[in-house]
């Protein structure tokens, strides 16, 4: 029993992604001739242990949803690799799977869309959306798919009654629990989540986030958070990655990162959230510039023609991410000498 | 603060005694006649909008605030009508100030083209749709300069340039001769900013302006707007859900649940002492940045109601922790004072209903 405590207590990774790339070459002329790529995910590197929630953040175009198709393999990867620690097979390689052992492991991972609208087919009742993954699984059908989406249902707090009602007859919030019930369906140990209430009012926004997290401590899930809400992620994420063009700049426990950023981009990041509170107003100094564009990105470091902070040496070298603090990952040249301020500090 | 004004604004006349209204709409009704039933989206709104200041409009969807912001421009398509109201504007014309009624010029009359645009203009959030992906950004410019002054082509191509300035887009000539789609969502909203500008409003009606960018190009708009402000002097009605922009840009603050305000009041107090149990628990129902909370969050129970079946009396009885049986479900609440500046339309205030006279 005591050995078993202690097991469950140290993090057991679930998902290692290791050194990932996925770039899109871009192509001209009759021949199709290959003149440069786009580094969607350019080397990235990340662990996430069981039961616990990577927040990723950064701006569109960061790559942040190619990341999350690449580790499912929706997207195959460039180069790299996404070991998945899978309790029946051990640890399996999920960029070079072969389709059967790739059909096996992805009944773990599951992902979970931004849009509630779009990704509930509309002529289908929630009880076939719901059984249709047990069905093609093989796991089960009729009468016992039938129990096991009531008991779906119930998970995710809507009445096992609205099975046969279609998603139209739902309003956003519940749709968005329809799709939750979907991706739990095949007990999935990891959920990948594309902004998951971005299109949620606020109100439903707070009961959703909670529902996403009760269901992680019930069912241990690990979870990969996707948002560009700088405050859901906080509240919701163990850890925080920072992604911009491609890279992951910085990562950190979630207090850690917002209260002792260590890359400038995470700085202006925070510094750039609107706050909720009236007395802090105009107290940020935004930056300027715009996301670059990924197939052209810039020398060096790809942030420093927008950093505060930049020096000649950022043009030339691309910092490597690095500890600069334990537990505390920054790829800056300068985490060092730097003292970045916090999400409070404005 | 008050003592600070004439310092800032040394043109503005030195006795503040009280705001001038720029825009006041009075008890606006706007519904929607649809083959399920009448929809009241906007149902007895009223507010003012002082010269040069920014009034947000914070709710949920569905909750009417950008049928506000439409009708006041009176772009309201069948099966929607604005069924009663008043939008009291104050215009000037030729150095004389006039107040006139804009819900007294038809919806295609001259006079209501005129403000649109000119006195009164519009943005919008997705600024993709707002612009002719056939066009470039030079042409649509120098049409919307063109509808408002009569110049020749040359000189509102010129003057397009000046106004992509303006909203601080590098490179403005080049910029002219770009189609939509060659530009990123910021620089979108910027030249959708800049048509807007074209006609010097003295009120820009901005709805949820930069809800599809990101966190870093928001920070960026909203400065934007905020120093296009100073500089015009003109007023903007934000609206909005997020709660931390409306923080950042309004000054004083109507919150909407089903077609009426339920809360009014300044910024400070929206945040410090609100009194609305609906707007009480929008506030809680956020992560709060930078002070993580372990545990739940607060939710508001249940949803937001069927448009078509608004509960009776006051229409956040079924989801309020405060709800008193008998009394909220009864009638509507009317709006109650609090002090000059604050007003709350709740039975945990006052037992005034709408409509019935006074000390009933």
């Amino acid at each position: 029993m005591a050995s078993e405590l202690n097991a469950v207590r140290k993090p057991k990774p679930l998902l290692e992604i290791i050194h990932l790339k996925k770039h899109y070459p871009i192509t001209q002329g009759l021949l199709k001739r290959t003149v440069g790529y786009v580094k969607a995910v350019d080397d990235v590197s990340l662990t996430l242990n069981e039961a616990q929630t990577i927040g990723l953040v950064g701006e569109s175009g960061s790559g942040k949803s190619t990341l999350a198709h690449t580790v499912m393999r929706g997207i195959t990867p460039t180069a790299g690799t996404v070991i998945f620690h899978d309790q029946t097979r051990g640890a399996v390689d999920v960029a070079h799977a072969d389709s059967s052992t790739l059909r096996q492991v992805r009944r773990n991972m599951q992902m979970v869309f931004q849009d509630p609208f779009s990704s509930l087919n509309p002529r289908m009742t929630v009880l076939d959306i719901i059984a249709e993954p047990l069905e093609v699984n093989g796991i089960a059908k009729g009468k016992a798919a039938q129990e096991r989406v009531a008991e779906l249902l119930q998970l995710v707090g809507l009445r096992p009654e609205y099975m046969r009602r279609y998603p139209h007859a739902f309003s956003g919030g519940q749709r968005q629990r329809i799709v939750v019930a979907r991706a739990l369906a095949l007990n999935p140990r990891l959920v990948l989540m594309d902004e998951p209430t971005s299109a949620l009012d606020v109100s439903i926004q707070a009961q959703t986030l909670n529902l996403l997290k009760e269901l992680q401590s019930r069912l241990n899930l690990s979870y990969l958070f996707i948002s560009h809400d700088l405050g859901v992620v906080e509240h919701v994420s163990d850890l925080v990655a920072v992604m911009y063009v491609g890279r992951v700049v910085e990562i950190a426990p979630t207090n850690q990162l917002y209260q002792k950023p260590q890359h400038p981009y995470t700085e202006a990041l925070l510094s750039s959230i609107p706050k909720p509170d009236p007395t802090r107003k105009k107290q940020r100094i935004p930056i300027t510039g715009e996301i670059p564009n990924p197939a052209n990105p810039p020398s060096g470091c790809h942030f420093h023609p927008r950093c505060p902070y930049a020096q000649e040496v950022c043009k030339r070298e691309t910092p490597l991410l690095r500890e600069v603090k334990p537990g505390q990952f920054s790829a800056c040249h300068f985490s060092e000498e730097l003292s970045l301020k916090g999400v409070n500090d404005y | 603060m008050v003592f600070a004004m004439p310092l800032i604004r040394s043109q503005s006349s030195v006795v503040m005694t009280t705001e001038q209204k720029l825009l006041q709409i009075k008890d606006l009704r706007t519904h929607f006649f649809t083959e399920n039933g009448v929809v009241r989206a906007v149902d007895g709104v009223s507010f003012d909008i002082p010269v040069g200041k920014t009034l947000g409009v914070l709710g949920e969807s569905g909750c009417g605030k950008s049928v506000t912001g439409f009708a006041i421009l009176q772009l309201i398509n069948a099966p929607g009508r604005i069924v009663g109201g008043e939008i009291l504007f104050e215009r000037e014309n030729n150095g004389r100030k006039e107040v006139v009624d804009l819900l007294k010029y038809g919806a295609r009359s001259e006079d209501i083209r005129r403000i649109r645009g000119n006195e009164i203009a519009m943005i919008f959030q997705e600024p993709m749709t707002s612009l002719d992906p056939l066009f470039t950004i030079g042409d649509q410019l120098a049409e919307a300069v063109l509808v408002h002054q009569k110049i020749s082509k040359r000189s509102a191509m010129d003057r397009a340039a000046e106004l992509l300035d303006k909203v601080r887009l590098p490179q403005a000539r080049d910029l002219l001769t770009k189609y939509p789609h060659q530009l990123s969502g910021g620089m979108r909203q910027r030249v959708m900013i800049a048509m807007a500008l074209t006609g010097h409003p003295r009120l820009l009606i901005a709805d949820e302006p930069t809800t599809a960018l990101d966190v870093t190009t928001e920070a960026q708009i909203l400065d934007l707007m905020r120093s296009l402000q100073e500089e015009f002097g003109m007023a903007i009605l934000f609206i909005t859900h997020d709660l931390g922009v409306i923080a950042e840009m309004a000054e004083s603050v109507v919150v909407m649940y089903m077609g009426k305000i339920v809360e009014k009041t300044d910024i400070q107090t929206l945040f410090q002492a609100p009194k609305h149990p609906y707007t009480r628990a929008l506030l809680e129902s956020i992560p709060k940045v930078g002070h993580k909370q372990e545990g739940p969050l607060h939710t508001i129970e249940g949803m937001v109601p069927s448009p078509f079946d608004i509960p009776r009396g006051c229409s956040f009885h079924p989801r309020c922790s405060q709800f008193m049986a008998g009394v909220c479900d009864g009638a509507v609440p009317a709006e109650t004072f609090l002090d000059e500046a604050h007003s709350v339309r709740c039975y945990l205030y006052s037992q005034q209903a709408e409509g019935a006279p006074h000390g009933k």
